[in-house]
């Protein structure tokens, strides 16, 4: 929707910048970027709000503690960074349905919401198998 | 504390950048799965590309160190797969849906739902995992430099070169 009048950025440019900013980040902090990891972290957190102990035990919560740490507030700021640049320039929509899928699999948001969902699990558990 | 900070200013940055690009949004994604756009190659090559001379350029200067992830083919191969099927459905991956909430796009929402869910479950299928596919066809931190025993600024510029011969080819097919 409205996608007409929304000129942005060439992806060349965008990307390099992206890269200087990775450059960076690997030079002043050491982190290499990264946002998965970072779910586990969050999920391991929530967890832990209910079992604590059952966390504690559990090798990949061993091995990626549920803690605040660099590539947790990496992620937060890709959520304030592009709020930013939307509002700014006035694209920021509140949208519930992308165009291609709603002009695929029509206008239900629940049909949309349930595949989103799921996707997400499926995405999440193929990127740490992979170990990305 | 100060690399929390580094890393919300980086993640701003990166950010506002996605958003600009306008690459935070399932059309882009399903259109470069659909070889129909490929506006997010462009970006995640670009970026990836400059990041390569940066990062090895940081390395010989003795500035930064490499952090090299394992490679293990039965995760990395079918972990790929599994990813790819997820994100097909989804329409953004984990970073890209955090920033499709930023500019209003909540179906993103149900995504990160589902992705700690899928993290969650990965938490519990771990110690399986770890003994059989994780074990299959492990080659340990290993880069193409070193396998190919040839200096990383050899390798460099086929990348570059390789690179930019894909964006002269899509900006000719108009992708």
């Amino acid at each position: 929707m409205n996608t007409a009048d929304d000129r942005g950025w060439s992806p060349y440019i965008g990307g390099a910048l992206s890269g200087v900013v990775f450059i960076l980040s690997v030079w002043f902090a050491g982190k290499f970027v990264g946002a998965s990891t970072t779910f586990v972290r969050s999920v391991g957190m929530v967890e832990r709000l209910f079992s604590a102990e059952r966390v504690a035990k559990m090798d990949y919560f061993v091995k990626e503690a549920p803690k605040i740490d660099w590539q947790c507030m990496f992620v937060l700021g890709i959520f304030i960074g592009s709020l930013i640049a939307s509002t700014s320039s006035g694209t920021f929509r509140w949208t519930a349905l992308p165009d291609m899928w709603e002009a695929r699999f029509g206008p239900s948001r629940i049909r949309r919401g349930v595949v989103a969902f799921t996707g997400g699990l499926i995405a999440m558990f193929g990127a740490r198998l992979a170990d990305g | 504390m100060r690399i929390l900070v580094y890393g919300l200013i980086a993640g701003m940055l990166f950010g506002f950048f996605l958003q600009k690009a306008r690459v935070i949004r399932y059309d882009k994604q399903l259109g470069a799965m659909r070889l129909m756009d490929m506006t997010i190659v462009k970006f995640m090559l670009s970026s990836i590309l400059v990041s390569m001379v940066g990062v090895y350029t940081l390395l010989d200067l003795g500035l930064a160190q490499l952090s090299v992830k394992p490679t293990v083919l039965g995760g990395n191969i079918l972990g790929g797969l599994v990813f790819g099927l997820g994100w097909g459905l989804l329409g953004y991956c984990p970073g890209t849906a955090v920033g499709a909430l930023g500019e209003g796009r909540w179906d993103g929402l149900w995504g990160v739902l589902g992705m700690l869910v899928g993290a969650g479950l990965f938490a519990e299928a771990y110690p399986s995992l770890k003994k059989t596919v994780l074990t299959w066809g492990d080659f340990g931190k290993i880069t193409i430099p070193q396998v190919l025993g040839l200096n990383h600024w050899v390798i460099i510029p086929l990348f570059v070169m390789g690179g930019l011969t894909l964006f002269w080819w899509f900006e000719k097919k108009r992708l």
